[in-house]
C-alpha cells in the first residue's frame, strides 16, 4: 500500500466530535486512483464506514468534507465537495460549492475532513496547516452565515481564513439547509447543513500555506493551462461572464422553453423582463466576483436601492435562484426575489429546495389542499405574494410554528403528510426538489433529474455519458463550467483531466480509464442508494405532471411521456451494465472492482 | 537613497557582487549563465533601454480570481502554485469587495531605508524599479520587523517557511501577474493590474492606503451601506 506520489497529501483529518479526538487517516494511492476524490471518494468512505441504514441526523452519520486531486494546483476553478447520507432523501448526499474554501483546505495540507459523532456543545474546527483544534462556538450559535464568517475572522484575528458555515436553518434541522462559503456560495443540495447542525458543528475555518505536491510540475502546469484556455475561449460562456447564469432566465422563457413557472405548471412567464438579467444589469449589479483562478467570473454582486430593502447587498440572481423565487412563485418583483435569495444565503438554506417548497405550498393552497389559516399560521402563500414568501422563509429557517415545521420538511414529506392528491404536485425525485429547468422543454434534464444519484438535481448530466462526465468533474472537484458541459466534453474532457492527473500523480490514465472510473463511481453511488433505500427503476422517474403537455411557451405541446421515461431508463441501465430493474449486476460490480458491494446489492 | 546611489557608483563589495551574479545566473538558462558570470560588469553600451516600470492596481475592477497570485508563485517558485508565497495577494472583504495588495514600488522605498543591516538586505534595481531581496544571510528574518512596519500600505508579508519578507521584483520588468490579469479579464471585463513606464508618480497615489482602508472605501463607494448595521 503506497502513498500517493502527487496531487494528494495522502491524509485526511478524522474528527470525532463526541470525544473531541482528532486523528489522521492515511489515504492509499489505490483509493485515490480508483475513487479520485470529491463525490467518488465520499461515496467510498460512506459505503465502507457508515453502518447500513444509519439515521442521517444521528451522530453516527459521517460528514465528509473532501477536496479532489486538482484542488490547489494551477487547474482553474476548483471547488469543495461535501458528502454525507442525506436527511432529505435518505440516500447518498453530496454537494459542491465554489469559492476559495476547497483550495484553502488543500493548501492546509489535508485532502479532506471526516466528521463523526456529535459534539456535546456547539464547536467549530480551526485549521492552520498542521495546527488543528476544535473551538467553542457558543457565541456563534444562532448567528446568520455572514455574521458567523465575520465573527470568526475577528476571533481568530486572521482576515485570510476561509470558512464553511451553517446558519440558523442548519442548526434548527431544516432538511434542505445549506453550508455557506464566502457569504454567497452555498453547498446547498441534499441538506448537508442539517447534518452539520445535528453534529453541533457550526463552522470550519481554514488557513493553508502549503503547496500541493506534484510529480511533474511543468507537464502539469501545461495541461492546466490547456484546461484554462479551453474555458477562457469557450464562446458559450461569454454571456455568463457578463451577466452570470441569469442570462438563461430570459433565454429559457423565450427560446428553450425551460423556464419553470408556477410550480412547473407551465414554462411561460410574461413578466420575465422584471426578474431577468437585464433588470439586474440595469438596476442591481455592481461587481463581478470570481472563484479562484476562474476565467468565467459568473458571480455578480449588487445592492438594492430605493426599495423597501434599501441597501440590501446580495449575489445573483442566478438562473436557479432567480427562476425559483421569481417565475416559479409568479413573483414579478425583483426586490422581493432578491431579498428571498439573500435571506436563504444568510440563513443557510438551499434556494432551489426553498423555492420549490414555496411553489408547492402555493399550488396546494390554490387547489384547496392546504389551509392558510389552519396549516400555515396565516401566511398567505398565494401566487405572486412576495411578502408571504419572506414570512414563510423566516418560519422555515427558525422552525416557527406549524408552518415552519411543515414547510421545513421538503416537498416529499409535505405531500406524504397531507395525503390524498397532494403528493401528485410535489416536484421532487427521490425526495430532492428539482431545479429550475423544465424537463418537458429540454428532455435531457429529465435524465438528470430522474437518474441522478442524488435525486432531482440539474447537475448530474443530461445523458448516460453526460452523467459519467459530471460525476468525474465532481470527483476531481472542478467546476462544470471548466470541467466541461455536454456540448464541449470532446474539447475539454477527458483528455485534459487525464493529462493533469498523469503529470501530477504519475498515473497512466487514458480516456478509457476515465470512463471506466466514471462508471465505477456512478455504480458505487447506486449501490449505496440501493443499500440505504432500496432504490430501483420505480424511483428513477419524474413526477406525473410531466406527462401532460406544456400548455404554453416556445415548447408548447411537448411532454415527457411514459415511453420517454422507459427509453431513458433502458439506455441508462444498459450504459452502466445494470439489470432491468436498475440494479448493478454481479458481473458489472466485479468488473469495476466493487466486489465488496455484491453481497448488499445483488439478490440471491 | 543617497546610500543606494553611492553603493552603485562605487561598485558593490566583491562578495555582494559575486552573490548577485550567481542570483542572475540562477534565473537564466545555463549557457547564458556562464556568459553572464564571465562578464565583469553589465555592458553600458547594450541597446536595451532602462525598463523603469511601475505596477498599478485599479482596485474597483478586481474580481478576486487570484490568477495573479498563481502566476506570481509559479514564476518565483519554479512552477509551484502556492499563493502563500505570492508577492501579490488578494483579500476578499465581507464577501463583496476584493482588494489587491501590491507593492507600489515607492521612489523613496521606506522598506529599504528601514533595513537595519549592513549591507542592506534589500535593494532597488534602477533598471527595472524592482525591490529585490538580495541577501538571505544578512536579513534578520523573523527577528526583525522593520521593513514590514515601514511599508506605508502594510503590504509586506513573510514567507511562512523562512520568515523572510516577500518583495516584488516586477519579474525583472515584465510582471507575470499583469499578464495573468489581462488574460483573465479579456473580453467582458476590465483588467485590474497595469504596468507601464514609470511616470507622473501615479504609482504613489494609493501608497498610504492599507488594504483594510481600501476595502472600507470600496464598500462605501459600491454599496453605500446605510446605518442599520453592516449587512444592510
Amino acid at each position: 500500500m503506497a502513498a500517493p506520489k502527487g496531487c494528494y497529501f495522502g491524509k485526511l483529518l478524522d474528527v470525532d466530535l463526541s470525544s473531541g479526538k482528532i486523528t489522521t487517516k492515511t489515504l492509499e494511492e489505490k483509493i485515490c486512483h480508483d475513487y479520485l476524490g470529491g463525490i467518488g471518494l465520499g461515496a467510498y468512505l460512506l459505503y465502507k464506514e457508515l453502518p447500513a441504514k444509519t439515521d442521517p441526523l444521528s451522530p453516527q452519520n459521517m460528514l465528509c468534507v473532501l477536496t479532489g486531486p486538482l484542488n490547489g494546483t494551477a487547474c482553474p476553478a476548483c471547488r469543495l465537495n461535501v458528502s454525507f447520507k442525506s436527511p432529505l432523501t435518505g440516500i447518498y448526499g453530496h454537494t459542491q460549492v465554489g469559492g476559495p474554501m476547497g483550495n484553502e483546505l488543500k493548501w492546509s495540507g489535508w485532502d479532506g475532513i471526516i466528521f463523526r459523532g456529535k459534539a456535546p456543545k456547539p464547536v467549530y474546527l480551526h485549521i492552520y496547516d498542521d495546527k488543528v483544534e476544535l473551538r467553542d462556538a457558543g457565541k456563534l450559535w444562532g448567528k446568520d452565515t455572514y455574521t458567523t464568517d465575520e465573527m470568526l475572522k475577528e476571533e481568530l484575528q486572521d482576515l485570510d481564513i476561509k470558512t464553511l458555515v451553517i446558519g440558523p436553518a442548519g442548526e434548527n434541522g431544516v432538511l434542505f439547509s445549506a453550508m455557506i462559503v464566502d457569504r454567497f456560495r452555498a453547498a446547498a443540495r441534499s441538506g448537508g447543513g442539517a447534518v452539520m447542525g445535528s453534529k453541533n458543528l457550526k463552522a470550519i475555518a481554514v488557513h493553508g500555506t502549503k503547496a500541493v505536491p506534484l510529480l511533474n510540475i511543468d507537464a502539469f502546469n501545461n495541461a492546466a493551462k490547456q484546461a484554462a484556455e479551453a474555458a477562457r475561449t469557450q464562446e458559450a460562456w461569454d454571456g455568463i461572464k457578463r451577466m452570470g447564469t441569469a442570462v438563461l432566465i430570459e433565454n429559457a422563457n423565450y427560446n428553450s422553453g425551460t423556464l419553470v413557472t408556477k410550480n412547473y405548471q407551465t414554462s411561460w412567464f410574461p413578466d420575465v423582463g422584471r426578474i431577468g438579467a437585464e433588470e439586474a444589469y440595469r438596476t442591481f449589479w455592481k461587481r463581478n466576483v470570481s472563484c479562484p483562478n476562474c476565467p468565467v467570473h459568473c458571480m455578480k454582486v449588487g445592492v438594492l436601492r430605493n426599495t423597501g430593502f434599501d441597501g440590501l447587498i446580495a449575489e445573483g440572481p442566478e438562473y436557479e435562484t432567480g427562476t425559483l423565487f421569481g417565475s416559479n412563485l409568479a413573483v414579478s418583483d425583483f426586490d422581493f426575489m432578491m431579498k428571498a435569495v439573500e435571506y436563504c444565503d444568510a440563513m443557510g438554506m438551499d434556494t432551489i429546495s426553498a423555492g420549490v417548497v414555496c411553489g408547492y405550498a402555493m399550488e396546494l393552497v390554490e387547489r384547496g389542499l392546504l389551509n392558510v389559516e389552519k396549516d400555515l399560521d396565516g401566511i398567505e402563500l398565494r401566487w405572486g405574494n412576495g411578502e408571504a414568501v419572506l414570512k414563510a422563509l423566516e418560519a422555515i429557517a427558525f422552525r416557527k410554528g406549524k408552518a415552519g415545521a411543515f414547510l421545513g420538511m421538503g416537498t416529499k414529506r409535505m405531500g406524504e403528510k397531507l395525503g390524498g392528491d397532494a403528493p401528485k404536485y410535489a416536484m421532487q425525485v427521490k425526495g430532492q426538489e428539482m431545479a429550475a429547468h423544465e424537463p418537458r422543454g429540454f428532455k435531457g434534464r429529465g435524465v438528470s433529474y430522474a437518474l441522478g444519484p442524488r435525486g432531482g438535481c440539474h447537475h448530474e448530466g443530461n445523458d448516460p455519458q453526460g452523467q459519467a462526465l459530471w460525476t468525474m468533474i465532481g470527483s476531481a472537484v472542478m467546476c462544470t463550467f471548466i470541467g466541461g458541459v455536454p456540448f464541449n466534453k470532446a474539447k475539454i474532457n477527458p483528455q485534459v483531466v487525464c493529462d493533469m492527473l498523469n503529470a501530477g500523480a504519475g498515473w497512466n490514465w487514458t480516456p478509457d480509464v476515465y470512463w471506466t472510473t466514471a462508471k465505477r463511481l456512478i455504480t458505487l453511488q447506486r449501490c449505496f442508494n440501493i443499500r440505504e433505500a432500496g432504490i430501483s427503476r420505480k424511483d428513477d422517474r419524474l413526477p406525473d405532471r410531466f406527462k401532460e403537455p406544456l400548455p404554453e411557451g416556445p415548447k408548447k405541446g411537448q411532454s415527457f411521456s411514459e415511453e420517454d421515461t422507459k427509453k431513458m431508463q433502458d439506455a441508462y441501465y444498459a450504459y452502466y451494465g445494470w439489470d432491468d430493474n436498475g440494479i448493478p449486476t454481479a458481473e458489472t460490480l466485479q468488473k469495476l472492482g466493487l466486489d465488496y458491494a455484491v453481497a448488499d446489492v445483488v439478490k440471491k | 537613497m543617497s546610500n543606494e546611489k553611492e553603493e552603485q557608483k562605487d561598485g558593490l563589495s566583491r562578495r555582494l557582487f559575486l552573490k548577485r551574479s550567481v542570483q542572475v545566473a540562477a534565473a537564466l538558462p545555463i549557457a547564458g549563465a556562464v556568459a553572464e558570470a564571465a562578464t565583469p560588469a553589465p555592458a553600458p553600451s547594450a541597446p536595451t533601454k532602462p525598463k523603469m516600470k511601475y505596477l498599478f492596481a485599479e482596485r474597483a475592477a478586481c474580481t478576486g480570481c487570484r490568477a495573479c497570485e498563481y502566476a506570481c508563485s509559479q514564476f518565483h517558485e519554479k512552477g509551484v502554485t502556492r499563493p502563500a508565497l505570492s508577492r501579490i495577494h488578494i483579500r476578499r472583504y465581507k464577501g463583496i469587495v476584493d482588494v489587491p495588495n501590491i507593492c507600489w514600488h515607492c521612489e523613496d522605498a521606506p522598506c529599504i531605508k528601514s533595513c537595519p543591516t549592513t549591507p542592506k538586505a534589500i535593494r532597488k534595481v534602477k533598471e527595472t524599479n524592482a525591490i529585490e531581496f538580495i541577501d538571505n544571510k544578512t536579513c534578520l528574518g523573523a527577528k526583525c520587523n522593520k521593513c514590514i512596519e515601514a511599508c506605508p500600505p502594510k503590504y509586506l508579508r513573510r514567507n511562512p517557511d523562512t520568515g523572510w519578507p516577500l518583495f516584488c521584483d516586477l519579474c525583472g520588468g515584465d510582471p507575470e501577474c499583469v499578464k495573468a490579469c489581462n488574460k483573465m479579464a479579456e473580453g467582458e471585463l476590465a483588467p485590474t493590474l497595469i504596468t507601464k513606464q514609470s511616470g507622473g508618480g501615479v504609482n504613489l497615489t494609493y501608497r498610504e492606503v492599507t488594504a483594510d482602508e481600501a476595502a472600507e472605501s470600496l464598500i462605501q463607494n459600491f454599496y453605500f451601506p446605510n446605518n442599520e448595521g453592516d449587512r444592510r
